[in-house]
């Protein structure tokens, strides 16, 4: 499978998934507000809704960052990433109305239900004797300070980053601005994260002072650096741990035994610079790209299913003969040519264009007759 | 040798393989239902938590009535109400300062009245003893019996320096948690470029909050001069004079010092 243009894909995982999610959000909310009243009854909400979901989307995004790295210890974790694009939109909007605010009924069918919250746009910066979005920038100038230092634009650069992000969140626009462009812009969360915990730093805590919020926030930076860091030294070393050995000869090198291949497995090893997924499968080897041309996921730590590399981010599908994905569909990666020499596996240094036909090397000769070197 | 792997030894759940359109296997499925109510109890108790560290808590809130006074114009436009019952210490007067509706000045309806007894219905925000009110008009009416002739001079109080915030007069002791800070600056200088009158807070050593009217060398109004220093840390050094439990303090605002 890799895509087809319908505005969303659903399956059960997807529904399941955003039940959960959009439950915890109902929760948090509920609770922040409940919470909040239990304190003081007769407390103004108005400024109230506008923390509350502002919070919501800060501890949003810290769960959105970890599933990553996450992932790279341990795989169960996955599941996580397979929708995690639906979390970082329904972040947008937990941002947008921390700014905008939100009214039920202008929703056609929920006219009814009589909840509405507003944003920081109205509460802060309306009734004045400038336009709302004026009051917004014009508030504070202090550019060159750090304490005074304008948190509003730091929360209008993450939210903004957030709306890019989400308006090409679909594989639409991963298709159409190309992998490595998209793969870019949305790298760019880390910026936004940054703008963000400026913008909560530089705002709530420099006014509200108080030591939870001020440990949360600085916990959550640790903890998103850490993890992140953690995951890049694991990625280093396993790629040193496969480093093709110097010993290649005609273009190929030994990449290790085919027992150490579990079946419909592969072995990641980084031959000429490029990481390249060799797996096993029907009693043949072959070697294809490691890297998804979805979201770059890593193909090597997929499994074959139905014949088929199956991605273990999204679930993108390829041959491991040709690098194709089956038809319909038309993504393709690069391909390597393979020899078995006995039980070693050779894996020539130079890939093929996405998409070429190779010839897996066969495991067992025998029960084809012919020994097959290629 | 099909089968096995003597390098790379797997754990059972290695084997397994999520993908999006095929049921959860099993061992993926143990490890989620363990680790998603976790996230659970932490969206629990930071939904419980964190409105409680937030410093919102205060009491401010509007209430409407009607009041009548003595309306004063410097240096912000104020009404001085004469306190009902025994008064053996203290202000005859409560001083209410005076605002428009939503950002803006009390409208020329109400300042053309200045000097005379009026009375004013409006919505009344308050907050220790920061009252302030928001009205639209002002209807001159004659001297209530016993109420005081003249209000009593201000007593001067001496030369102070004194740390704190300015912050507008309607949105802080209004419905705005914390309505101070930062976060509030915008909001304030909206409110005092409008017309709202500029407050300037500060603390006793008891921690007890004290609200000083500000005004210039010669007792005018400087609300639109300290506009870039609302919100933040200052320190102000001038004259004190006590009106009641309502202090001004008269410093030209560029003697203002941002801490
Ligand atoms: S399916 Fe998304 S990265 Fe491979």
């Amino acid at each position: 499978m890799s895509v087809a243009y319908k505005s969303i894909q659903w399956n059960r995982t997807k529904i399941i998934y955003d039940l959960l999610l959009f439950a915890a959000i109902g929760i948090y909310l509920f609770l922040f507000t409940y919470s909040a009243k239990l304190v003081s009854p007769d407390l103004e909400m108005r400024g109230l809704d506008i923390r509350a979901f502002g919070s919501a989307a800060f501890i949003l995004l810290h769960v959105i960052l970890s599933i990553g790295p996450l992932c790279r210890f341990d795989r169960r974790f996955l599941p996580l990433l397979y929708n995690r694009r639906h979390m970082g939109v329904t972040m947008f909007f937990l941002g947008l109305i921390h700014v905008i605010g939100f009214n039920l009924s202008d929703i056609p069918v929920l006219s009814n239900i009589p909840y509405k919250a507003d944003g920081a746009l109205y509460w802060y910066h309306d009734f004045g004797n400038v336009e709302p979005i004026v009051s917004l920038f014009a508030g504070n100038t202090h550019y060159g300070s750090l304490v005074r230092f304008p948190f509003e634009t730091l929360g209008v650069i993450g939210l903004a980053i957030l709306f890019l992000m989400a308006i090409t969140s679909h594989d639409f626009w991963l298709a159409n601005l190309t992998a490595p462009i998209w793969k870019a812009l949305h790298m760019s969360v880390y910026v936004a994260y940054a703008a963000l915990v400026g913008h909560v730093t530089l705002g709530a805590i420099q006014t509200n002072r108080h030591p939870f919020l001020t440990i949360a926030v600085g916990l959550g930076l640790v903890w998103i650096t850490v993890i992140h860091l953690l995951a890049a030294l694991q990625e280093r070393r396993r790629d040193r741990a496969v480093a093709p050995p110097a010993t290649a000869t005609d273009h190929y090198v030994d990449i290790g035994s085919i027992n150490e291949i579990p079946d419909t497995r592969a072995k990641i090893v980084t031959i000429a610079g490029e990481r390249v997924a060799i797996f096993k499968y029907d009693g043949k080897i072959a070697a294809i790209s490691n890297v998804c041309q979805h979201q770059n996921g890593p193909l090597g730590e997929g499994k074959v299913i139905d014949g088929c590399v199956t991605c273990p981010w999204h679930g993108y599908q390829y041959l491991p003969e040709t690098g194709a994905s089956p038809p319909p569909f038309i993504e393709s990666v690069p391909t390597f040519n393979v020899q078995l020499r006995d039980d070693r596996i050779f894996v020539s240094t130079i890939p093929n264009p996405p998409g070429t036909e190779t010839i897996p090397a066969r495991i067992y000769p025998d029960a084809d007759g012919a020994q097959s070197y290629e | 040798m099909n089968n096995h792997s003597d390098s790379q030894p797997a754990k059972r759940s290695d084997d397994e393989f999520f993908s999006g359109y095929s049921r959860l296997p099993k061992g993926i499925k143990r490890f989620l239902l363990k680790f998603i109510p976790l996230l659970f109890v932490g969206v629990v108790l930071f939904g419980i938590f964190v409105p409680r560290v937030h410093d919102q808590f205060n009491p401010g809130k509007f209430s409407r009535g009607q009041f009548e006074g003595l309306l004063v114009g410097e240096p912000v436009p104020h009404l001085l109400v004469p306190r009902k019952g025994k008064i053996e210490s203290g202000s005859q007067f409560s001083r209410y300062l005076l605002s428009g509706f939503s950002k803006s000045s009390v409208p020329a309806k109400v300042t053309d009245q200045i000097g005379k007894w009026v009375q004013i219905k409006g919505a009344a925000v308050h907050r220790n003893n920061l009252t302030v009110v928001a009205t639209g008009g002002a209807k001159p009416i004659e001297r209530p019996a016993g109420a005081p002739l003249q209000p009593e001079p201000g007593v001067p109080l001496g030369e102070f320096s004194l740390k704190g915030e300015i912050l507008d007069g309607k949105c802080y002791p209004g419905v705005m948690k914390p309505g101070q800070g930062k976060t509030h600056r915008a909001c304030a200088i909206r409110c005092i470029s409008g017309g709202v009158p500029a407050v300037f807070l500060s603390h006793n050593e008891q921690g007890d909050p004290l609200y000083f009217l500000l005004a210039d060398s010669n007792g005018k109004s400087v609300s639109k001069q300290v506009l870039d220093l609302v919100a933040d840390p200052i320190q102000i050094t001038g004259q004190v004079t006590q009106y009641g439990d309502l202090f001004l303090i008269k410093a030209d605002p560029s003697t203002y010092q941002r801490l």
